[in-house]
């Protein structure tokens, strides 16, 4: 049965979402400690709960971005990738807006910068969109009854 | 109405069971994962130092400026080594043959709001197991302000 170019495009795009939260979890779950110490850069938090986020949320952004292939979860693991990429922007713009010169750690450990973080923004922006559209076209088309017990 | 409530009920529990799912990989993380995080602060990052504290130390200091390239290669405090994280592979060995037992390491950033002093300041405690590594409170800008004019 051929496809719809609609269909092809949510599926690649379903892809790409998954692939950049698997792989940013991963990255971020092989050092939590290097996670920690970039969450806390952001002086949101205390520092307890920098670390306790440091070790759930790269789990949780795996799950999510395994959950998004697979449509019995994908209504869920959309509506959270949703809700951490606001958390995720949030973050960022008050860092930049307070001129914290620090890195995203978004992937992990590493190099970052001020103007950076821009950057990191429009990036975070960009996968909210795209789990966004996603939603909206599950809503619409419909899926099947969850792995939950729905 | 009766659909909304339907799919409302089904991204809930779905969000729940994902919501959990993470929970059973971080609790293991939390006990056995050997790069997990301390609980606190002091025991996470390394001590900060005022430039007066460190300008009255007695014994070697090896400084380690983490900021960018350009900012190192603009000016730098006299005999310090550049160790930004974007080229830590490739100047991490610099650092290790100047380091000498008993060397007290001094990192900083360009000021309080920059976090780069802390996070290499952290793997460099961690990764070559120096303990007398410290953070320059308030960085590059506290050591040129300390200086004669």
């Amino acid at each position: 049965m051929a496809r719809s170019p609609a269909t092809l495009i949510a599926g690649a795009v379903r892809l790409a979402v998954a692939a950049v939260f698997v792989a940013a979890g991963a990255l971020k779950a092989h050092d939590p400690a290097a996670f920690a110490t970039a969450v806390d850069h952001y002086h949101l938090l205390p520092y307890p709960a920098a670390a306790a986020l440091a070790l759930y949320l790269p789990w949780l952004e795996m799950m999510c971005g395994a959950g998004v292939l697979w449509a019995r979860l994908r209504l869920g693991a959309l509506n959270l990738l949703l809700g951490l990429c606001g958390m995720f922007a949030v973050a960022l713009a008050s860092a930049w807006w307070r001129r914290l010169d620090i890195a995203c750690g978004c992937f992990g450990a590493g190099a970052g910068s001020r103007p950076a973080l821009l950057l990191d923004l429009v990036r975070t922006l960009a996968l909210a969109a795209a789990c966004a559209v996603l939603l909206g076209r599950e809503l619409r088309v419909g899926a099947p009854p969850d792995a939950a017990g729905g | 109405m009766k659909s909304n409530h339907r799919i409302f009920g089904r991204a809930l529990r779905q969000s729940s069971v994902l919501l959990v799912a993470a929970l059973v990989p971080a609790l293991l993380a939390a006990v056995l994962q050997p790069r997990r995080p301390a609980w606190s602060r002091a025991q996470a990052e390394a001590p900060e130092v005022s430039w007066p504290e460190v300008a009255g130390w007695s014994g070697p200091v090896l400084y380690v400026d983490a900021r960018p390239p350009e900012a190192f290669a603009r000016r730098h405090i006299p005999g310090a080594l550049s160790l930004p994280e974007s080229q830590w592979e490739a100047l991490l060995p610099g650092v290790i043959r100047t380091w000498q037992p008993g060397c007290r390491v001094v990192v900083y950033c360009d000021n309080q709001a920059c976090g780069a002093s802390q996070s290499v300041a952290v793997r460099l405690r961690r990764e070559l197991g120096i303990d007398q590594v410290f953070v320059l409170q308030g960085g590059w800008n506290a050591w040129r302000e300390a200086q004669p004019h």
